[in-house]
């Protein structure tokens, strides 16, 4: 009876439209911070280097074969690059000023040696388990993270020698030795893969074994630092990519079209992330003002209520708890068709052959929950204030 | 519980020089159980004075003590609490929710405290000559049938006092008549004392106290 009285004077087209606006809202948020997240992961775990981390090199011109140009890095030009607002850290790329070679030390496999060329990468930079990545003085083997290239590499080779080739986990298998040299001595170690690298050209090693050979078996001469490491801010690939080609650098151009697809669509996801955002706290703040219309429409009535001796609280409650029940009606079913959505999606992008993650995004179920919670105090403290006032 | 009133006077009659025998400006008490007329002329304040007592404004000087609680002391809920179990009023513009039922308006008033059940208020209904009209709409009764819902509404919760604003203004002096002997009855049951605003009519009624405005 309290509720037909409460409830009665709704116009009703008005409540459909905010509801119908919530709904929508609702479901581009949820896509939109889901997808965001996922494609924020694409990519991490699948290569040794950490998202968003490129390798880069100044441009090898007519100039710099002629001693024209540099193509080294100076210190300064270092610091610079730190001080640009879109890149979180710039770190010089190591290489070995020793003479190594790496060959095959297994009687499964044929003898194989070329002269290789090692270089180290601090580990905030290298997407792999710390435990794993040291070495020190003693240890059975130095551990090595192979170009995917120099497999394939050794592979042909296997294939020329009539061997069966090898996959990425049984080379992980395979026992191999770096031999390290000077004029005056010769040393062999054991050497370890314990993974495979699109991203980068050379063999990566330690620090720790870096600095033995540099500094047992190093030449007189210092090494110039060819190569470093930018570690650029999420979504901000499209600055990076300028700053490099007004400095005359470059990356490897893969790493520059995942970064910069990841870039678009992030972008993209954001601008519909945003839009959203605007769509539900609209319609959020259309369903407080139909609220508020419906408690000054039915004025008489509550003042009424509250002469005849039922409270304030039973009067707050009865007009929140419905409007709770309507807004989470049209929060379940958008997430439920979400749901769908995303299924259909996932499943439109598996066909297109990129994996993304199909588990649900904890942050999505965050954000749906913060606008329902939010939701509720507003409408909340709207509809004890409006009540309240009603008090006479 | 008596009502104490110590020189209360009303914010919009500060104009007005009120007599010697006007309850404004003058302390008196309102014994507990005692059967109250108030009689005054179109605009000396009764509505007024049933507002204040039953926490509708609080626009006055002065005090007026519930018991011995100060009524602009009073919160929200203290309200809420007198309103269901220490006063009763029936409004001079009665209140009721046109579009329901007389059922249905009697019963959101007997809900709070089911002090009867639906037979014992139709068979109020019936004293007061508006048995049949059980199931009609408020808003297609007279206003003498709509009256007699109002009070028969006000006497479904208990009470220590009921206040009438003007209740038998639409009422011919036998339904009037009629309609007084049932709030006597009740204020009897519980003990209880009734103030009636009225225009000049004693509504050949014995009351304990008489008010002047």
């Amino acid at each position: 009876m309290i509720n037909k009285l409460l409830f009665k004077n709704q116009k009703k087209s008005q409540l459909v439209i905010a509801l119908i606006g919530a709904f929508l809202g609702i479901v581009f948020l949820l896509l939109s911070v889901h997808y965001s997240v996922r494609i924020n992961e694409f990519g991490k775990g699948a290569d040794v280097l950490g998202p968003n981390t490129l390798i880069v090199q100044k441009q090898v011109t007519n100039a710099s074969t002629l001693n024209l140009t540099k193509t080294d890095f100076s210190l300064e030009e270092i610091n610079k690059l730190i001080q640009e607002p879109f890149i979180k850290d710039v770190q010089p790329v190591q290489s070995n000023n020793f003479d190594v070679s790496f060959e095959t030390s297994d009687p499964l496999v044929p003898y194989f040696r070329t002269d290789v060329f090692v270089q180290t990468i601090p580990i905030d930079f290298l997407d792999v388990k710390t435990n794993e990545w040291n070495w020190k003085m003693g240890d059975p083997y130095v551990p090595m993270i192979m170009p995917r290239e120099f497999l394939v590499m050794l592979n042909t080779f296997m294939s020329a020698s009539g061997i069966p080739q090898i996959s990425d986990d049984l080379a992980k298998e395979v026992k191999f030795k770096f031999k390290l040299w000077n004029d005056d001595k010769t040393e062999r170690v054991n050497v370890k893969i314990i993974g495979f690298t699109n991203e980068v050209s050379s063999i990566l090693v330690p620090s720790s074994f870096m600095e033995y050979g540099n500094t047992v078996f190093g030449k007189t001469e210092r090494k110039k630092i060819t190569q470093i490491l930018i570690l650029g801010e999420e979504n901000q690939f499209g600055l990076v990519e300028s700053l490099m080609q007004k400095r005359g650098l470059e990356p490897k151009n893969s790493q520059l079209i995942v970064g910069r697809l990841k870039s678009i669509v992030g972008t993209l996801l954001f601008l519909v992330f945003s839009i959203s955002l605007v769509a539900v706290f609209s319609s959020f703040l259309v369903l407080i003002q139909y609220i508020q219309l419906l408690l000054s429409k039915n004025n008489y009535e509550i003042k009424t209520l509250l002469r005849l001796g039922y409270g304030t609280n039973l009067i707050i409650k009865k007009v929140h708890v419905y409007f709770i029940k309507l807004v989470g009606l049209v929060c379940c079913v958008s997430f439920l068709v979400f749901l769908l959505i995303k299924i259909l999606i996932d499943q439109l992008f598996v066909k297109g052959g990129l994996y993304l993650g199909t588990q649900l995004s904890s942050l999505s179920v965050i954000v749906f929950l913060i606008s329902f919670i939010l939701f509720i105090y507003f409408s909340f403290r709207i509809v004890k204030k409006d009540v309240n006032s009603l008090f006479v | 519980m008596d009502i104490q009133f110590k020189k209360v006077n009303p914010h919009p009659l500060n104009a007005i020089q009120h007599s010697s025998e006007s309850i404004w400006n003058s302390d008196f008490v309102l014994k507990s159980g005692t059967k109250v007329l108030l009689n005054a002329s179109s605009g000396k304040g009764k509505s007024t004075f049933s507002g204040i007592l039953f926490g509708l404004r609080s626009d006055y000087e002065g005090s007026i003590l519930f018991g011995d609680k100060e009524l602009k002391s009073f919160t929200k809920h203290d309200w809420t609490t007198c309103r269901v179990s220490k006063i009763s009023i029936v409004f001079q513009d009665l209140q009721l929710f046109p579009e329901l039922t007389v059922k249905e308006n009697l019963e959101l008033k007997n809900n709070l405290t089911n002090s009867f059940s639906l037979d014992e208020i139709q068979r109020f209904n019936q004293q007061l000559g508006i048995g049949d009209k059980w199931e009609q709409k408020c808003q297609f009764l007279s206003m003498g049938q709509q009256q007699r819902v109002a009070i028969v509404r006000a006497l479904l919760q208990p009470f220590d006092w009921l206040i009438l604003d003007e209740p038998f203004s639409h009422l011919d002096e036998e339904n009037t008549t009629i309609c007084l002997d049932l709030i006597n009855q009740r204020c009897d049951a519980l003990g209880a004392g009734f103030i009636l605003t009225s225009l000049g009519s004693k509504h050949q009624f014995s009351y304990d106290h008489k008010l002047k405005l």
